[in-house]
């Protein structure tokens, strides 16, 4: 059900977002990160979905706050001639192998849960014989 | 917290994130594809991007506001009879300053570069700023009215000059092949650059590449740039 409803936004997304107009190069350097920022949040929501704690508010303020904040960060780091980008890619890509790794371990948790069943389903079959 | 609700968000989620890489995507493919491996030279080509992003920006600005002028003048003089000879006067004189398109019949002259080394001095076998100054000249004395190279109108204030290894006209490069296209009489102009001893002549005896060629109806751009004066005053 989640995943089918994230297939769908990616593909009417990309469908439109192919039509949509080109922003100016000025500007492509801020889009970027913000959507680094919201790749996190959108990882971040579906690990927190697989681990049940999943909180609507939190997760729309992360990812629109996030991705506004570290725009914000990026423009002064630009200001102040310090690349602050750099450190808000190290944040968020960290913090998206985290949750990467989080729902990972759910399904090969779930995978080899049903290995084993199946195996005992067939372990008992054959003593029955 | 229902499940429903929770697709439900993810996916605008995912929309919203797919709209955004998908625009960043087409802008940078557009931008440039050749991404250098030093952070300098990706520092410059950010610099020059920029930089001819705010040029289009203000010259498109430029260009609203001269339409705007045009459509102001023309509604102050709509009924006014004197006002309409003055707005008669004032296009005459863009006209003749290079501030408007015109067409007409005229001739297009093509000089490059030699293809071929055959000469033991390779800087005969290019094309420099004093060629393309001859010919001007020489289509300036045919009585050009006209005269275009490489899409850079020359008017007035032009200057044909040679920076280094490249050839600036009203401070943009160009670089070979030059055409330089010309309105003006026909046959006074086609005349001038054909006789024998011609500037062309000399051009193409070095192995260059120098051709004239009779074109109807060429139009030739407005000047883009903006002729102003500071220093000089009417004298009485």
């Amino acid at each position: 059900m989640i995943f089918i409803a994230i297939v769908l936004g990616c593909i009417v997304g990309a469908l439109i977002g192919v039509n949509m107009p080109m922003i100016s190069y000025t500007y492509s350097g801020y889009l970027a990160i913000a959507i680094i920022a919201a790749l996190d949040s959108v990882f971040g929501g579906i690990a927190s979905t697989l681990k049940k704690n999943f909180d609507l508010k939190i997760f729309v303020s992360g990812f629109f706050g996030n991705a506004i904040l570290s725009i914000l960060l990026t423009y002064l780091g630009q200001k102040l001639n310090v690349d602050i980008y750099l450190a808000a890619i190290v944040v968020f890509v960290g913090r998206m192998f985290n949750n990467l790794a989080i729902i990972r371990r759910y399904y090969i948790d779930k995978w080899t849960e049903k290995r084993q069943k199946s195996k005992k389903v067939e372990v008992k079959e054959t003593t029955k014989k | 917290m229902n499940k429903k609700q929770i697709a439900i968000t993810l996916g605008v989620m995912c929309f919203l994130l797919t709209i955004a890489i998908c625009v960043q995507l087409r802008t940078m493919s557009s931008a440039s594809s050749t991404v250098s491996q030093t952070l300098s030279d990706n520092g410059l080509r950010d610099e020059v991007l920029r930089m001819k992003e705010k040029y289009d920006n203000t010259y498109s600005e430029l260009e609203n506001a001269q339409k705007e002028l045009e459509k102001i003048r023309q509604e102050a003089t709509q009924n006014d009879s004197t006002a309409e000879a003055k707005e008669q006067e004032i296009r005459e004189n863009n006209i003749l300053l290079g501030n408007t398109d015109v067409t007409g019949d005229g001739v297009e002259v093509v000089l490059a570069d030699a293809t071929v080394t055959n000469s033991l001095n390779p800087s005969y076998q290019i094309i420099h700023f004093g060629d393309i100054q001859d010919v001007v000249n020489e289509l300036k004395n045919a009585g050009a009215e006209a005269i275009e190279i490489n899409g850079q109108r020359l008017v007035n204030t032009s200057a044909i000059t040679c920076e280094g290894n490249i050839i600036k006209i009203n401070g943009e490069r160009v670089g070979s092949p030059f055409y330089i296209r010309a309105i003006g009489s026909q046959s006074l102009l086609y005349g001038a650059l054909t006789r024998a001893g011609s500037y062309l002549d000399i051009i193409r005896e070095y192995g260059n590449t120098a051709e004239v060629t009779k074109v109807d109806d060429i139009t030739i751009s407005k000047y883009a740039g903006s002729i102003t004066y500071e220093y000089m005053k009417e004298d009485k």
